[in-house]
Formats: C-alpha cells, sequence, structure tokens
C-alpha cells in the first residue's frame, strides 16, 4: 500500500544553488494514480504552481515556523489518470537517451552555445542532445525555442554544472 | 524560464552616453567648470550632469536593460518602455543645463527649465526603476548580483529624490525652509547616493557576474559577497537616510557619511578580495582586453579609496574633493564601463547577427569582431591621460589638466571608433562577414528575430 503522499525535499539542492526542476518532475512521475506529492522547499514555489496544475495537480500550501514551506500537491479528480496518458512528453521517461553529449563546460563563451546548436542542426526530429555546461543557457534558451526544440535543463547536485537535454523539434509537444 | 533574448534600445543608450562623454571632455578641455570655477558653480553642475547622467547612468541603463533579465533568468519586463525612458532622460539632461546655464546667467528667460528637469528626469528614472524593478520582482530568488542591483535601484530613486528637491529649490519652485537647509547641505548625500549607490554598488552586482561569464570563473555566492552586499547596503542607508535625518534635524549629514566611508570601505574590501579570487579562479588564462583593462579600473578604486581616506587625515577632503570625483567617474567607472562596453558591443552584435544561423552556417567568433591590438593602445591612453590628469589635479595645475582630458578625448573618439567598427562588422573578413540567412545589425536598434 503506497501512502496518499510522496515526500520530497529539495531544499538541499536549493541552499546548495541547485535548481531542482528536474527532481521535482521526476518525482512527480514516478507517482501511483492518485498519489500526491509533499514537497519541501526554502521559498513558496510560485512557478511551479501553474506547471503542475497543467499536469493535473491542485496545491496547498503553508509556511513552516522556520520560513520554509511545506507545499501538497494533489491529484485533481479524474486527471490523476488521464493526465501522464495525455501528455507523454511531458514526463522525463517518456524522453529518448540522448543520442550524443557534449561537455561544454571548459569552452569560452559563447563557445558552448555554438556548439550545442550546431549539434542540433546535425540530428533528426525526436533525437535528444545533452549537455553539460558551466551556467544556465540564457542566450540559448530563446534560440532553441525558435528552432522549435524543447528542452530540460537544471543545475547537477554538486551546484556547477548545468545540464541540458534538447529534444529536436519537440517544442510542439511540449511546453517548456 | 524562458532565458534572456536582446535589449532592443540598449545600442541608443550606449550611443547618447558616448556622446554625453565626449561632451563632457571637450569641456573639461575648454576650461568649462571645474577646476577653472568652483566645485558648486553652475559650469561645474553642467558637467558634474553631463558626465553622471548623460554618460555613466545611460550606459548603466542600456547595460543593465541587458543584463538584468541574465542575472533572473527572466526576460525583461518591457522592451518598450525603454525608448520613452531613453527621451525622458535625455530631454531631462537638456533641460537640467538649460537651467544651470539659467542660474550661471548664460540665458535671460525666466522658462522653468529646473521644474521641467525635475519632471523629465524624475519620469524617465521611474520608467527604468519601474521595468528593472518588475523584471527583478518576476524572479523566484534573486541571486547575488541582483540584490546589489536592487539596492542600486533603491540608491538611483533616493539620488533623483534628492536631485529633484535640488532643483525646485535652486529655480524656486519652492522655498520649504527645511527643504532649503537640506539644499544647502545635502550635496555630499546627493552624490554619495549618485556615484557610491546607484553607480558603484550596481556595477559591483554586474561585474561578478559579467567578470565569472567572460573569464569561465565560478559565480560567487562566498561569505565574503554577502558581507559586502549587507555592509555596503548598511553602509549606504547610514549615508542616504541618516545624512538626510541629519541634515532636517539641524544636524551635521557629515557625521553620517564618515561612518558610512568606514562601513564603504570595509565593502570594498571584501569586494576586492571577490574580485581578486575571480582572476585567480578563472579557467581562461588568456582573459581578453575587457577584463585586463577591467584591473585597471579596480585601481583607481582602490586608489580612490586611499585618496579620500589620506586626504580625511590631513583635513583636505572639502579642498580636494573635486579630485576625489574625477578619480571615481573617469578612472573607475569610466574605466570599467568602456572596458566592459568595448566587450558588451561585440559579444550583443555578434549574438544578434550570427545566433539565428549558429549550426547552419559557419560564422565567425565572437573575438573576429573587434582588433584588440589596435584597441588596445586607445585604452591605454585614456589611462594614463585619467591618472596624468588626477595628478596634475591634485598638485594644482588647471593648464596641464586640460591637456590630459585632450589626451582622455582623443582616446575615447579612438575607443568609440573601435566599437563603432565592431557594430559594423568591419573587423570581419568581407568573405565571412555575412553568411547566408544573416543580417547586418542595425546601428542603434537591435532585433529579435
Amino acid at each position: 500500500m503506497t501512502s496518499a503522499f510522496l515526500e520530497l525535499d529539495v531544499r538541499p539542492t536549493l541552499r546548495n544553488g541547485g535548481e531542482p526542476f528536474q527532481e521535482i518532475m521526476q518525482a512527480i512521475a514516478s507517482l501511483v494514480p492518485g498519489q500526491g506529492l509533499k514537497l519541501y522547499a526554502t521559498f513558496k514555489p510560485v512557478p511551479l504552481f501553474s506547471v503542475l496544475k497543467s499536469k493535473g495537480f491542485s496545491n496547498e500550501a503553508r509556511e513552516l515556523d522556520n520560513g520554509d514551506w511545506e507545499v501538497l500537491f494533489l491529484p485533481t479528480e479524474g486527471a490523476a489518470h488521464t493526465a501522464p496518458a495525455a501528455a507523454p512528453a511531458a514526463d522525463s521517461a517518456a524522453w529518448p537517451a540522448p543520442m550524443q553529449e557534449l561537455d561544454n563546460r571548459d569552452l569560452d563563451p559563447p563557445e558552448p552555445m555554438v556548439r550545442t546548436l550546431a549539434a542540433t542542426e546535425a540530428m533528426q526530429q525526436g533525437e535528444v542532445l545533452c549537455a553539460l555546461l558551466c551556467r544556465e543557457p540564457v542566450f540559448l534558451l530563446p534560440e532553441l525555442a525558435k528552432r522549435g526544440h524543447a528542452w530540460r535543463g537544471a543545475f547537477e547536485p554538486d551546484g556547477t554544472t548545468y545540464k541540458i537535454l534538447i529534444r529536436i523539434g519537440a517544442a510542439d509537444r511540449e511546453a517548456a | 524560464m524562458i532565458g534572456a533574448s536582446l535589449s532592443r534600445w540598449s545600442m541608443a543608450y550606449f550611443a547618447a552616453a558616448l556622446i554625453a562623454l565626449f561632451a563632457a571632455e571637450i569641456m573639461m578641455t575648454a576650461g568649462f567648470g571645474f577646476p577653472g570655477a568652483t566645485v558648486a558653480a553652475p559650469e561645474t553642475l553642467i558637467l558634474v550632469h553631463v558626465v553622471a547622467i548623460g554618460w555613466l547612468s545611460l550606459l548603466m541603463c542600456g547595460a543593465l536593460l541587458q543584463f538584468v533579465p541574465v542575472l533572473v533568468v527572466q526576460p525583461l519586463y518591457s522592451d518598450t518602455l525603454a525608448l520613452p525612458a531613453l527621451v525622458l532622460l535625455v530631454s531631462g539632461l537638456a533641460a537640467l543645463v538649460l537651467g544651470f546655464l539659467q542660474l550661471g546667467g548664460y540665458i535671460g528667460t525666466s522658462f522653468p527649465f529646473l521644474a521641467a528637469a525635475s519632471v523629465l528626469l524624475g519620469c524617465g528614472f521611474a520608467l527604468i526603476i519601474w521595468n528593472l524593478g518588475r523584471t527583478l520582482a518576476a524572479a523566484p530568488k534573486l541571486p547575488l548580483p541582483a540584490q546589489f542591483v536592487t539596492v542600486g535601484l533603491v540608491c538611483v530613486a533616493a539620488t533623483v529624490t534628492l536631485g529633484i528637491i535640488f532643483a525646485l529649490v535652486l529655480g524656486g519652485t519652492v522655498n520649504a525652509t527645511s527643504l532649503l537647509v537640506l539644499t544647502g547641505i545635502g550635496r555630499p548625500i546627493h552624490a554619495t547616493a549618485g556615484l557610491g549607490g546607484w553607480l558603484t554598488f550596481t556595477a559591483m552586482g554586474v561585474s561578478y557576474r559579467l567578470l565569472a561569464m567572460f573569464m569561465l570563473a565560478p559565480d560567487l555566492e562566498r561569505p565574503t559577497t554577502r558581507a559586502a552586499l549587507l555592509i555596503g547596503t548598511i553602509a549606504l542607508a547610514v549615508a542616504i537616510a541618516g545624512g538626510v535625518i541629519a541634515a532636517l534635524t539641524h544636524g551635521n549629514p557629515a557625521i553620517a557619511l564618515l561612518a558610512a566611508f568606514i562601513g564603504g570601505v570595509l565593502a570594498l574590501a571584501l569586494y576586492g578580495a571577490d574580485v581578486r579570487h575571480l582572476y585567480r579562479a578563472r579557467k581562461r588564462k588568456n582573459i581578453e582586453l575587457n577584463s585586463r583593462m577591467t584591473a585597471f579600473a579596480f585601481a583607481s578604486l582602490a586608489a580612490s579609496v586611499v585618496l579620500i581616506a589620506v586626504l580625511l587625515g590631513l583635513g583636505q577632503l572639502e579642498e580636494h574633493i573635486g579630485a576625489v570625483v574625477f578619480l571615481v567617474a573617469f578612472g573607475w567607472l569610466s574605466g570599467l564601463g568602456l572596458a566592459q562596453l568595448y566587450k558588451i558591443v561585440a559579444f550583443l552584435t555578434w549574438l544578434e547577427c550570427y545566433g539565428p544561423i549558429l549550426g547552419k552556417a559557419p560564422t565567425p567568433r565572437v573575438q573576429d569582431l573587434v582588433v584588440e591590438p589596435r584597441a588596445v593602445k586607445w585604452f591605454r591612453l585614456y589611462l594614463l591621460a585619467v591618472w596624468a590628469g588626477e595628478i596634475v589635479l591634485l598638485a594644482g595645475l588647471p593648464l596641464l589638466f586640460r591637456v590630459a582630458t585632450a589626451a582622455m578625448f582623443v582616446a575615447t573618439i579612438g575607443i568609440a571608433g573601435e566599437i563603432l567598427r565592431t557594430r559594423r562588422l568591419h573587423n570581419v573578413a568581407a568573405a565571412s562577414r555575412l553568411p547566408a540567412g544573416a543580417q547586418l545589425p542595425r546601428l542603434l536598434i537591435s532585433s529579435h528575430a
């Protein structure tokens, strides 16, 4: 018997300067039907509310005594069973393994962006590219959007490597 | 999170800023304002505000419109608001200059130029603060550099508020006793809020990120960075709030400013340690011109702090305040500004022109847009001229000062020429300049497409 809530504490990740988005999405993907997510964070994760709402979760947030936040994400009626099936690309397990991996961490900017885009141009529709970078690629992201690619990115637990997965031509299927 | 795109109007801000810098250098070379006139003379006020608003603030606004979105990984709140803000700031500065000319008896009309300047500059800076403030507010969490910028924006609001009060008092629009007193003794608070809070503190925040980015050093979130932020913020609060309260309660703002100076020195020392760490921890061994020249700007900042301390010790700060402001404005802020502008224009132009075709066709590298060996000569001339100018100012040799500022003018024309060549892609070999699909960027307006 699984419990009503899966607990996920992203406070250590946040305190290390990491980006817990991928961690949270993996937890969401692993929920059994009807199960909710109990999330602990160091701030009220407002942007997450709309993301998870689109995946069929309502939320109840409350501030803890120490200023941290506890948020309950509850599957809305009927949505729990249909949401994953309706949006297969939205859960990370649905992405194929990367066809190509790039380690761009030691390159002078904007070389990481140049190589990443060059690699995407050589790939086929639906394939996935994995790139390691040394910071959030703020100028790359709009360019990926313009070219119709979907992406998911986050800092690794070490807090210094930013890992981005890019799926070629998949932007229509997923709102990143 | 969708990242940051190109700021549409930043190039126009940079162009307006450079024109103001040329104007200021021409004034100094012609002997207009300090040191020929006193620090409080209308001529000096014109010079100071052309530098502080026209050159440094427009440069800073243009840079922030581009880099605040990068700092918080959020799009700019409004690209559209940037243009009216620029128009308001430039016309406000023009009105301010006319108002000061009126004070100096150069113009006979009774049009309330100073009141007009208050409205125009107030609205212009309000639009900037609103636009950047909304961008910052949209971030779920502010990284430390963005927190520095936030404090800087509060300081520009304070600076502009004080400036408006002074302008309305000097222009005869208001005559409440307390405001008259504030105008009489509040000028150092206004200058500290502007040069220290708005320009220096914001530049510190942005430099943390830009230096890390361009030298491949890790982003800093060290205890020293937090301490610099905290102590610097307290020092600025003491200087601005403490100073104003002292002035309004018939106290002496100098005590608040002195206390703030001690805090400021501590914050700058911590910042200095951080910057040294950034240079040492960098992965990129051969750093580019902008990072090398920025090191000289840091040296000027350190020299400014030492100079203030020495003059305080000798009891001569008031006598030499013009020389101190000159070193802060031209050695530190302009040195940093010109060095980073040289790189920023190259990077943004490259991104605008070649970003859309990266991977689809061979493209030049960012460094192909610049010719550093040529530019470095202008930067060397600029720095030497500023330091020579500082020495002859302190030595009380106004004629030699004009020679130095003439050299500064020649050097900045040279630097601006290099930046213009970069923007027009003149340094890129003609064969590879515009591959299929690439378009030559417009001079003053950046396009997203």
